[in-house]
């Protein structure tokens, strides 16, 4: 058959046609769409979760995702060139925490970009001592900070790992006035750096995690590299939703010794203070709403029919889906608790 | 032997198909082992881990040593660790021997990879213990040790020193990043630059824009060039290559490939000082220093097997403590979490089986590497006979695709090499030095963490002299590396007087 130009013409409506339903079920959201995340690394929670939702998310709308880790200040940036719902953006707690510890680079959330729906929580937040430690649990080290003893403890500053040294501080504040001073930072980098900060003795207790920490925690005593765990941040109720079998050697039974209320940091003498690190989507504060509804429509939709919360506990996470309206006052609320706490911190040093 | 059971004909194509790939990454400038990586890593889902990693590591290998090919036939390292491949492999290939450099350079590779799968398979977690016994303080003086070669690299000392210390200042513009432990502040951002700044000019654009882009202006200003064929370039009408070149450089490729594979256990060195240290140690023991940087082939061997001895220490410290070893075991991480696999200290005791899939794809990736690129060296090397005006434009579409996805998308990066391509360009008629400039560049950042990091955990700049044995035999290298650079530098300029 000889291709003429109406041929071709015709072949282009027919291909058109044919292009128009499978376009239309993807409604407001492009066809082609880019989540960036608030890290550059692929092998972290962030990316982790983030391309689990991209993928469930792009199954069910009928749409492309990609996940690109770009980090917080580019993400940022990313998200604020883009009103047209082509990059979509999803973070943790880090993204307001920065804002409160005053970053560069991370401003109020909830004011520069529309705060969208919380879909996973990490409960994984730990903190850390040496196997040949003196301080045993976070009793010992409140108390030893009372007793005038400076205990060193191993953070990235400015978001998420600072955010449970500030509430150390602030319990040693609430159990003895003062005491809070002999807490200290030791700024680092990565959970690398702050793992060879205590194996220099250059810090008494560090930052870690479950996931990253948790082997070394099964080595034997004499070990150098021997971990033991102290506290879990994650809130009690967040912790019960892990699979029993916990993680490695550790079951989720002995993880809730080190979470309140079995290890407690008191946040003013009455209540414990939690921290569940929560992942959640961030939009263009002009993106058209639209959008975020029918994020919205799509993720209730997954979430009902129960695969991706597999996935999610597989990975160690806790599903959290909330719809955007709840997520963003649930979010604000948990910003201005921890508001506090940095600011009673802040106002004590 | 269970491990057997996982080598399956899917888990062999996918060694040697990632190793192909990987290849390609690696002689495409702008392109890299950590790119090639990241873009395969979502397709781990569906292959499973062993196959997975059958996968990545086979793109691993593959793209560290592909970076060779551009960097000795067109001057433009492929990936950063190829930098010092450029020094003696592109003279080789200028003076009609790039066929016998492309074979020196494949076979330094497929040594310094298997010596380092050696020492990953018999020593990993001896190396590992040994590993965390460098603190900031040590981290620093291997640092300040690789630095050192900005003199012995240097056409003129005083400038080439100049040029380094400029390229250390460049490099530090933008935010302390906190990730690092830094303070989240900017510093060294001119007014109203801030925007585009803030995260200061990646690696990758910088390198590519002085190697690649500054060639290509410098062409340019020669004037369109005639059609060039392969007999005007004589890729291989120079000395022919035979495994004899390698006869008296036994030293030079064990010392080299362990230098490699030391590198690659210490987290955060960063893996271009690998083949920096490598190469300024085969210069500092030659006998013919002054050849270096000439189109020696004992500097050509240092530098591959340098940076390919990296691949199997890098995993070291991955695979004993879950820690990456470098920016792309870092990626590497990413197909063991999403299978929902802990890393950590118990994981090769843990996973025996998957542990010897691991080494098994490794040698099978770094026999692979070697068969494809020598068998495919007469078609790569093919390249220069390309006319000009039609090779430099597709160099140059490719830097900038590099330059653009290297970040995953950012336009600052594709201004950073024009930037740097036409400084790159201008710097050489200052007589500023390149070499110099980008090894300042690499590794300035390193330097800076380390050492503000020393100074903020012990207080004052003795510790650099009483933290360790160790830093006592760091110092004494230091100290010897300069006194051979100023040594040799004299030498030079003797012989340079005489042949006058």
């Amino acid at each position: 058959m000889p291709f003429t130009r109406r041929t071709l013409l015709a072949a282009a409506s027919t291909a058109a046609l044919l292009v128009q339903p499978i376009s239309a079920a993807a409604q407001d959201l492009p066809r082609n769409v880019r989540m960036v995340i608030g890290s550059t690394s692929t092998g972290g929670d962030t990316y982790q979760n983030s391309a689990i939702v991209a993928d469930a998310l792009a199954e069910h709308l009928g749409i492309n995702i990609k996940v690109d880790a770009v980090g917080a200040t580019e993400a940022f940036k990313a998200l604020g060139r883009d009103s047209r719902g082509t990059t979509l953006m999803i973070f943790h707690d880090q993204s307001y925490l920065g804002n409160l510890y005053g970053v560069t680079g991370y401003d109020n959330p909830f004011e520069s970009y529309t705060v969208g729906q919380t879909v996973a929580i990490n409960p994984g937040n730990a903190y850390l001592v040496t196997c040949n430690s003196p301080y045993q649990s976070m009793e010992d080290i409140l108390s030893a900070a009372e007793g005038g003893e400076r205990v060193r403890v191993a953070i990235q500053p400015g978001g998420v790992s600072e955010v449970g040294f500030s509430a150390m501080k602030n319990a040693a504040s609430v159990r003895a006035p003062g005491s809070e001073e002999n807490i200290v930072a030791v700024n680092t980098g990565s959970q690398s750096d702050k793992n060879q900060a205590m194996w220099d003795d250059l810090a008494d207790v560090i930052n870690g995690s479950i996931q990253a920490n948790e082997q070394f925690t099964q080595l034997p005593q004499d070990d150098q590299k021997c971990m033991r765990f102290v506290w879990i941040t994650a809130r009690a109720e967040t912790l019960a939703q892990a699979p029993a079998e916990g993680m490695g050697n550790t079951t989720r039974d002995e993880l809730l010794q080190y979470a309140s209320p079995e290890t407690s940091v008191t946040l003013d003498g009455e209540e414990d203070f939690t921290f569940d690190k929560e992942f959640f989507f961030l939009y263009n504060p002009n993106m058209d709403p639209a959008i975020i509804d029918q994020i919205d429509t799509a993720l209730t939709a997954i979430f009902e029919a129960g695969e991706i919360q597999e996935r999610q506990k597989a990975s160690f996470f806790i599903p959290n889906f909330l719809p955007a309206e709840d997520a963003r006052q649930h979010l604000m609320d948990k910003r201005d608790t921890y508001s506090k706490v940095i600011e009673q911190i802040s106002g004590d040093s | 032997m269970e491990f057997l059971s996982l080598i399956t004909p899917l888990f062999l194509a996918l060694v040697v198909g990632g190793t192909f790939v990987g290849i390609i990454f690696g002689a495409i400038p702008g392109m890299t082992a950590t790119m090639a990586v990241a873009v395969c890593l979502p397709l781990t889902y569906s292959l499973g881990l062993e196959n997975g990693l059958a996968l990545l590591l086979g793109l691993y290998v593959g793209g560290i040593s592909g970076g060779l090919v551009p960097a000795v036939l067109l001057g433009i390292p492929g990936t950063p660790s190829s930098i010092t491949t450029t020094f003696d492999g592109y003279p080789m290939a200028q003076r009609g021997e790039g066929e016998k450099a492309l074979r020196i350079g494949i076979t330094s590779s497929f040594i310094g990879g298997i010596i380092s799968l050696f020492a990953l398979y018999f020593f990993a977690p001896t190396l590992a213990d040994f590993a965390i016994e460098f603190s900031y303080v040590e981290k620093f003086l291997i640092i300040l040790f690789a630095l050192t070669v900005m003199a012995a690299l240097s056409k003129d000392m005083l400038m080439g020193i100049f040029s380094g210390f400029l390229g250390i200042f460049i490099a530090l513009i933008g935010t302390y990043d906190i990730s690092d432990g830094g303070n989240g502040k900017l510093r060294l951002i001119p007014p109203g630059t801030e925007y585009w700044l803030d995260s200061g000019f990646s690696l990758l654009p910088v390198l590519i824009g002085m190697f690649g882009l500054a060639a290509i202006l410098d062409e340019a200003e020669l004037g369109v060039p005639k059609g060039q064929s392969k007999e005007d370039v004589k890729i291989g009408s120079g000395s022919t290559f035979s495994f004899s070149v390698f006869k008296g450089q036994a030293v030079n490729l064990i010392r080299s490939s362990g230098i490699g594979t030391f590198v690659g256990i210490l987290p955060g060195v960063g893996g271009s000082a690998a083949s920096i240290l490598a190469y300024s140690n085969a210069k500092t023991f030659s006998k013919t220093p002054e050849n270096f940087g000439k189109g020696e082939p004992a500097g050509l061997i240092a530098s591959e097997s340098g940076n390919n001895g990296l691949t199997g220490g890098a995993l070291v410290p991955l695979l004993s403590l879950g820690i990456p070893g470098d920016s792309t075991t870092a990626l590497l991480i990413g197909a063991f979490t999403l299978q929902g696999i802990q890393m950590g200290p118990l994981f090769i005791g843990n996973n025996p089986d998957t542990w010897n899939a691991m080494i098994f794809a490794m040698l099978i990736a770094n026999v692979a590497m070697f068969t494809m690129m020598y068998v495919a060296i007469r078609y790569f090397a093919l390249v220069v006979t390309i006319p000009k005006h039609v090779l430099f434009p597709i160099i140059l579409m490719m830097c900038v695709i590099g330059a653009y996805t290297i970040n995953y998308g950012i336009m600052f990066d594709v201004w950073t090499l024009l930037i740097f391509g036409l400084f790159g360009w201008v710097a050489v008629k200052l007589r500023l030095e390149v070499a110099p400039f980008i090894i300042g560049f690499i590794l300035g950042p390193s330097a800076e963490i380390y050492f503000v990091k020393s100074i903020e955990s012990f207080g004052d700049l003795t510790i650099f002299f009483t933290k360790s044995w160790i830093a006592v035999i760091l110092w004494v290298l230091i100290i010897g590396s300069l006194i051979a650079s100023v040594y040799m530098s004299k030498r030079q300029r003797k012989l340079e007087a005489r042949l006058l």
